[in-house]
């Protein structure tokens, strides 16, 4: 009843309004009831809905007498206006019956309509009243006499014309027609008045009543919108004449009174094309207050009053509930959202929360009411004005879903709910060749395959042969079609990007096993596409990777196994149980990049990517690469193991090295120290050379990553000095045994190299090891390097750049046993060091004064390289160390043997000294050492016999030192790894000179006794020789 | 589903290789490199049953390694969608349970698993019907139908069913 009620409100202005406008009539002039009367034609649509309103009551409520009597007046007016127009087509038809022809026309154009007849209530009032003018003398008469047959015409009437007011509305207006219609600047404009919330109605009322009682009141119409709170549309020619009705009227604001553009005043009048579709079980979002965001399912519509009720998921803080009924101060913090839960009735009763049980008048539920709210099974429901929400593109998640299925686990709510879901998804893109299967509608379970793609329509070509070639459908019935087996992507949604398997499909809702983990993912239809990559989805938030391995927050570490929206899912380090730790981006502390290589049984060494077998605990027999080490702790990926996305986390002691390491020649031996000397360097800060030759600095990688083993090398920048890409500078992208492959700058391609066919871009690998034991050889280097850069200013640039000089000549020395550029040089003379030392700070004169010869020979980068050029491998271990160290050693050590480099009475060398004995650890020659000795890539054993001053050495073929002496350059030399319980010699640090018996192996560390003191000390493996026997 | 076909490979053979037994060598290392692989067009390659022809080797510049093209039959193992296999039960997790067959992994979802068998943990995982009746768990063979299969350069993975007629456990190894 309040409907009618509502309506019958409405009814009444036009029906006063009318009764007075004869007088009014007199004040128009000709051309403007032209002009309404095209207004009226735009409206007109407005106008049949409010009338026919009105007859509806007339027809049903008989009863009312004196309603009655009032509608029997006005109708003609009404209807003579609206007929007028049609005369030309009706000529015939008298006015009343027109008039209850349209009505029942209009009838069923309100039927489907349904609520919408609010909106221009007020709307035509003014035109209405124009057209009537005119007319109303006529119609008068007739109407008394005609009332009781009333319906009995009405019938009538309607099977007569039911037809063609339809044509004449739907289809014989084109678009110019209605082009003619619109308000064009000689029509009265509309004003936007403001007025109080919620009396809009009223305000057009008051003014409608206004202009009854004085008619001078130039005003057109007045127009409340529904949807619009606060404001009335006046229609007026001036401003002043809005000005001058809306005085004296309690609820208009007048101050405010702006003009609607005239582009705008249709949209002002139309009525919205599709009413939003609410119905129950729809899901929407809250847009305001505490449940903003919030998903929301439509429990009732109350479409009068444009209201609903939905069922939300609580978010109520119990606590301040409780304080709040009780009468205590509850405080307010508006930042503190309480999180969404379901209400527990008995967890409120311990708080005294008293709620009523109250049964719904409608629907007989059971609703709980606490302190005015309402809630069933946890939900609260809640009365909500339909603007309050949105209903448009709502996508619920899985999780929000979950969490409305809870109460009713039956599965039944799961199907329901999510078809219901789909009624207002937005849908996918739907893309040609796209499986589809029609989902709603007389066409239900046909399958097809997208054709063509229309907006909303989408062209199928359906499966079915005997059906035409293609269908058009509506978007929105169909969904994607997935067979189990299909191999698909998540193309939207949360799971984005991940791909797998269906396994199984549930109407819109696909389960999928997920390539990567394993693990089954819920998916709607529409957020997956076929594809047949293979991925995991997000692999990395900020710095951090899928599988990188991560120091946490509480210094333990793990390797990350599942990137997740916003946090990771880690594998924690901690051996023999997997434990994971759902980490976010900011409990990471850092990355850890470098794996030292770490000892497994049986004494092998492993690095990352050498595959081992997990031999004890819990998870063995495992096997894979190790992907991480760190603090003994392997990281093992099992492909087969399924688990924590196919990582074990294990004991190195527990495992085995399976086949060979990658690491070849894992002791100290080999693999690292073939490094050494790019390593060595963070151990000297001070040389000079480090900053004045650096050289492309990022290029020379392995100074920087001193601890990267075997790949220390990668990413430095060199010159293949000899092959086919002699002259090529490049940068190292893999290290293979004696191979490198590099990366030419000039080609954009990689080649294979020879190590011993690359030099440091322009400088020699060897310098910065090489000079800061020689801290008077600096400037000379710095020297014989500056020109270099500078473009060979000086003349023995010159000379090193000459084709004969560099290359062959050192060779040639060096083959005929013969260093002279090295031994004669006067710098290396053990006598002069200190003077050299003194001339080291000046190094343009130092350079200056030496005979260019050797100079050039020796200390140029050719020459040095050169002698690389000779050597099957320039990376020996020893080299940089032990050069260097020479002169010193072979000048005081022999004579102190215990091993103090920092003799007395050294001068010059003494700034030497700490050098060696603090920083640098690396090896280097002592007589009586047993070596490798590579010679043009045979490698023989020899004893050191004598360091020649410039770091050669004089080595004796045969491990027992009786063949024939050659003189070995320090980078074709290679200190003999000793074993368990050989005799050894210490090559470095403060006990360099002493020997002992190396009395066990601890990873790269040995234990040794030293033979003087009788110390066990732990040393550095590199540092260690074994010691001829003699 | 098994084939046995004729493929091609060049090989390359390390010049320490040439001399009398250069043929032998060349088989020996074809069937290292070959077989137990996988390749998406043909599944895996079981064996190498027999050598139709060895083309001219031809010397690659620079190396010295001389590549010769071959030809021989070999089985090869490659699962269909829609094929019914015999497969050994590796492992029962909650997700469902893993099978192999041969060279192949085959997963079954417990969607696709019938639906009075039930997940049950344990020290040793299975699904049991409701009855106790019938146990898959590690080991057990079953018979499935492949519904759907991933091919990836190295492996191929499928995802398989039980839930079908004549489906399901073949030999139950406690039983046995």
């Amino acid at each position: 009843m309040a409907r009618h009620r509502d309506e019958y409100d409405d009814e009444m202005d036009p029906d006063e309004e009318e009764e007075y406008e004869p007088d009014q009539a007199i004040d128009e002039d000709d051309e403007e009831e032209e002009e309404e009367e095209r207004g009226g034609g735009r409206q007109r649509s407005g106008q049949k809905r409010r009338r026919s309103d009105f007859i509806d009551d007339v027809a049903e409520e008989d009863d009312d007498e004196e309603e009655e009597e009032d509608y029997e007046d006005d109708e003609p007016y009404g209807g003579g206006g609206a007929s007028r127009k049609r005369k030309n087509k009706r000529p015939s038809g008298s006015q009343f019956l027109d008039i209850e022809a349209e009505v029942d026309t209009d009838e069923e154009e309100e039927d489907e309509e349904g609520e919408d007849d609010f909106i221009a209530d007020n709307a035509p009032d003014v035109p209405e009243d124009e057209d009537g003018r005119r007319m109303r003398h006529r119609p008068l008469m007739p109407q008394e006499d005609e009332q009781e047959d009333f319906e009995e015409i009405a019938k009538s009437i309607q099977a007569r014309y039911a037809k063609s007011s339809h044509t004449e509305y739907d289809e014989d207006t084109t678009d110019v027609d209605q082009q003619a219609l619109l308000p064009s600047v000689r029509d009265p404009k509309l004003w936007m008045v403001k007025c109080a919330i919620g009396r809009e109605r009223e305000v057009a009322v008051c003014l409608m009543q206004k202009y009854i009682d004085k008619p001078e009141l130039q005003i057109r119409s007045v127009i409340a919108l529904d949807h619009l709170k606060n404001y009335v549309y006046v229609e007026a020619d001036k401003e002043a004449h809005v000005r001058e009705a809306c005085k004296g009227l309690r609820n208009i604001f007048g101050q405010k009174i702006m003009l609607v553009p005239i582009r705008e005043m249709t949209d002002v009048l139309s009525v919205e094309s599709k009413a939003i579709d609410l119905s129950r079980d729809t899901w929407v979002r809250m847009k305001t207050g505490t449940y903003k965001g919030d998903l929301a399912q439509v429990a009732d519509v109350d479409n009068v009053r444009q209201r609903v009720t939905v069922k939300l998921i609580p978010r109520i803080d119990l606590q301040a509930l409780a304080n709040k009924m009780d009468g205590r101060e509850v405080v307010r913090t508006k930042a503190f959202v309480p999180p969404p839960r379901l209400l527990n009735i008995e967890e409120a009763r311990e708080l005294h929360i008293l709620g009523e049980r109250k049964q719904d008048r409608m629907t007989g539920d059971y609703y709980q009411t606490i302190n005015g709210m309402m809630f069933k099974d946890g939900f609260l429901y809640k009365a909500v004005s339909i603007k309050s929400i949105s209903t448009q593109n709502i996508h619920p998640t899985f999780d929000e879903l979950e969490k409305f299925r809870k109460p009713s686990e039956n599965g039944d709510g799961d199907i329901a709910s999510l078809s219901t879901l789909f009624s207002n998804r937005k849908k996918g893109h739907f893309l040609k060749g796209d499986a589809v299967i029609v989902v709603k509608g007389d066409l239900k379970n046909l399958k097809g395959w997208v054709e063509k793609v229309e907006e909303e329509t989408v062209h199928i070509r359906p499966e079915m042969k005997e059906l035409p070639r293609t269908l058009a459908i509506n978007g929105k019935e169909l969904c994607k079609y997935f067979e189990p087996g299909n191999h698909v992507k998540v193309v939207s949604g949360t799971q984005e990007g991940a791909t797998g398997m269906v396994v199984k499909v549930e109407q819109h809702v696909l389960i999928i096993l997920s390539d990567v983990t394993k693990e089954h993912i819920r998916v709607f239809a529409d957020d997956v596409v076929e594809s047949s990559e293979v991925t995991s989805g997000i692999t990395r938030i900020g710095a951090y990777e899928l599988h990188d391995l991560v120091l946490l927050d509480n210094n333990s570490f793990g390797v990350i196994i599942r990137v997740e929206s916003e946090a990771f899912q880690v594998l924690k380090g901690v051996p023999d149980r997997p434990e994971v730790a759902l980490v976010k981006l900011r409990e990471v502390k850092c990355k850890i990049e470098k794996s030292f290589p770490v000892e497994v049984k049986y004494k092998h060494k492993v690095s990352v990517k050498d595959v081992v077998r997990v031999i004890d605990g819990p998870c063995e027999g495992k096997q894979g690469p190790v992907q991480h080490i760190y603090r003994g702790v392997l990281f093992i990926f099992d492909r087969h193991h399924l688990e924590h996305a196919g990582f074990i986390c294990v004991k190195s002691h527990n495992c085995a090295l399976v086949g060979g390491s990658r690491a070849s020649g894992d002791r100290n031996g080999n693999s690292n120290s073939r490094y050494d000397h790019l390593r060595t360097p963070p151990r000297v800060p001070q040389s000079p050379n480090r900053f004045s030759r650096g050289g492309p600095p990022s290029n020379y990688g392995g100074r920087n990553r001193g601890g990267r083993g075997h790949d220390g090398l990668v990413g430095t920048t060199v010159k293949i000095r000899q092959g086919a890409y002699k002259g090529y500078r490049g940068r190292v992208v893999e290290v293979k045994g004696p191979n490198v492959r590099v990366e030419l700058e000039s080609q954009m391609k990689l080649c294979s190299s020879d190590t011993s066919r690359y030099g440091m871009g322009s400088e020699t690998p060897m310098h910065p090891s090489r000079t800061p034991l020689h801290p008077y050889m600096t400037p000379m280097r710095d020297a014989g390097a500056t020109p270099i850069h500078d473009g060979m200013r000086t003349p023995m640039r010159d000379r090193a750049w000459n084709p004969y000089a560099p290359m062959s000549p050192a060779r040639d020395n060096w083959e005929e046993g013969n260093p002279a550029s090295w031994g004669a040089s006067p710098q290396y003379q053990p006598g002069s060091p200190p003077s050299r030392a003194y001339e080291a700070p000046t190094p343009g004169s130092g350079w200056a004064n030496t005979p260019g010869g050797n100079y050039s020979e020796a200390g140029t980068p050719r020459d040095s390289s050169s002698g690389y050029a000779n050597a099957p491998s320039p990376y020996l271990p020893s080299t940089p160390g032990g050069q260097p160290m020479t002169p010193n050693s072979a000048s005081y050590l022999p004579g102190t043997p215990g091993g103090q480099p920092m003799t007395p009475g050294t001068g010059g060398l003494d700034m030497l000294s700490p050098v060696i004995g603090g920083d640098s650890e690396g090896p280097w020659f002592l007589p009586d050492i047993l070596v490798n000795v590579r010679n043009s890539g045979e490698e023989t054993t020899g004893v050191v016999r004598e360091v020649l001053p410039d770091g050669s050495c004089r080595v004796a073929i045969g491990s027992g030192g009786n063949g024939e002496t050659i003189v070995a350059l320090p980078n074709e030399m290679e200190a003999v790894v000793p074993k368990k319980s050989d005799k050894i010699k210490i090559m470095g640090g403060s006990l360099r000179g002493a020997t002992g018996k190396l009395i066990g192996v601890d990873g790269t560390d040995g234990i040794v006794k030293v033979d003087d003191t009788l110390d066990v000390k732990i040393l550095d493996l590199a540092i260690l020789s074994k010691l001829a026997q003699s | 589903m098994f084939f046995h076909i004729v493929l091609e490979r060049n090989m390359q053979l390390h010049p320490r290789h040439f001399g009398r037994n250069l043929r032998e060598n060349l088989v020996s290392k074809l069937m290292k490199d070959v077989e137990g692989t996988c390749s998406g067009q043909h599944g895996f390659v079981v064996a190498i049953t027999g050598i139709e022809n060895i083309g001219k080797g031809m010397i690659r510049d620079g190396t010295g390694f001389v590549s010769f093209p071959m030809k021989y039959q070999c089985v090869v193992f490659r699962p269909f969608k829609g094929e019914i296999l015999e497969a050994v039960v590796t492992m029962v997790n909650k997700m469902g349970f893993f099978a192999e067959a041969g060279p192949v992994q085959i997963f079954v979802s417990n969607h696709l698993i019938p639906d009075d068998m039930e997940f049950q943990t344990g020290d040793m995982p299975n699904y049991t019907t409701s009855d106790g009746s019938v146990k898959i768990q590690k080991d057990s063979e079953v018979r499935l139908k492949i519904i759907g299969t991933r091919v990836d350069a190295t492996e191929i993975f499928c995802i398989g069913t039980i839930k079908d007629d004549f489906l399901g456990v073949i030999n139950d190894p406690t039983t046995a």
